[in-house]
């Protein structure tokens, strides 16, 4: 079973790094927004996974949730900055 | 970044998460010797609420619920927590940061002692964070001008 | 291998194929809020996929319980995340994309 969640893991690896092509290359900020946006989700599954590989579920489970809060409160800061400036 | 905003969801689920977000601040402080957490992360989280009540509430009705005044009185009361448990160390006759000496006063074996006093000093350390982040925060958005610097301003005007 | 490790191993999958979909539409289509669409929708299934996967693998246990409140948050918090970016892309003035006639 850990071999099956090291390759999950490097799976969802590959898919951070695709991401990371429309949070460097998007053109204009909001896609970058929903690049990063998408690479945190992504993330917090990797935390998870990495807590199994290791045998220390506990002490990841606290990290991965502290990032999801992390991930929701910066969007929405980086939203509503635009909505008041209202420039793309 | 301080105006109220208008859209009913955002403002619904944040105040459903808010009380959550709290609660899990208050155990990541708590639980700081077991499990990753402690003073500081827990008091991030915590000013961390208060900045998503800003954002999404308007900053009156932020101000309703903690002012600059209140932040500075929290910072300097979670301060004088963490200093006063080393000060009450000194004065029973031991070092400053001495945690054993607490043992005479609590009735308890001198380990348990640290570890309670550990306990108390994060408390004082995470209302101490959360106090500072929120009034950095204040300080940003409002340019540094508290209510009664624009009364001043507004009476010197005219 | 016991039932609960049978059981994980369609969740996960599942979760895993989601981000895939995601991530595909992400890169592929042609304007914000398409990409918006595919990354709010298929990233938030998922996560929740992903999650009850791990949940079930873990046994009824303290940490079961902790990974499904991660999971009932992400249930709450991604879609008022990109309702806001959403939002404020409309506000600036984004025109959405509509295909040309012929």
């Amino acid at each position: 079973m850990g071999n099956f969640f090291l390759l999950l893991g490097m799976g969802l690896f590959t898919l951070v790094l695709l991401c990371l092509y429309r949070g460097v290359f998007g053109p204009g900020v909001l896609n970058r927004i929903a690049g990063i946006c998408a690479i945190g989700t992504k993330t917090l599954v990797i935390l998870l996974l990495m807590g199994f590989i290791y045998n220390r579920v506990e002490m990841f489970i606290d990290i991965s949730m502290v990032y999801a809060l992390l991930n929701f409160i910066g969007t929405i800061t980086a939203a509503k900055y635009l909505e008041i400036k209202g420039d793309v | 970044m301080t105006r109220v905003t208008d859209d009913i969801i955002i403002r619904a689920v944040s105040r459903v998460l808010i009380p959550f977000i709290q609660l899990y601040a208050l155990y990541v402080i708590m639980h700081g010797h077991y499990s990753p957490g402690g003073g500081f992360q827990g008091g991030v989280i915590m000013g961390a609420s208060f900045i998503l009540y800003l954002l999404t509430h308007g900053l009156e009705e932020a101000r309703t619920k903690m002012s600059e005044i209140k932040a500075g009185v929290f910072s300097s009361f979670g301060l004088l927590i963490y200093s006063g448990i080393g000060l009450l160390c000194l004065i029973l006759g031991s070092n400053y940061l001495d945690y054993g000496k607490l043992s005479t006063i609590l009735k308890v074996i001198p380990a348990q002692a640290r570890s309670l006093a550990i306990l108390g000093v994060e408390i004082g350390v995470g209302i101490t964070v959360m106090a500072v982040v929120f009034s950095v925060f204040f300080d940003i958005s409002t340019g540094g001008i508290t209510p009664e610097d624009e009364e001043d301003l507004g009476g010197r005007d005219g | 291998m016991s039932v609960q490790q049978i059981v994980s191993i369609p969740f996960l999958l599942g979760g895993f194929f989601f981000f895939v979909a995601a991530t595909v539409g992400l890169l592929r289509f042609p304007d914000f809020f398409c990409r918006l669409h595919a990354t709010g929708k298929g990233d938030t299934m998922a996560v929740l996929l992903s999650l009850i996967g791990l949940g079930i693998y873990e046994g009824f246990s303290l940490t079961s319980l902790k990974i499904i409140f991660i999971a009932v948050f992400m249930f709450l918090a991604q879609p008022t995340s990109t309702h806001a970016i959403s939002r404020a892309a409309l506000r600036c003035g984004l025109q959405p994309w509509t295909r040309e006639k012929g």
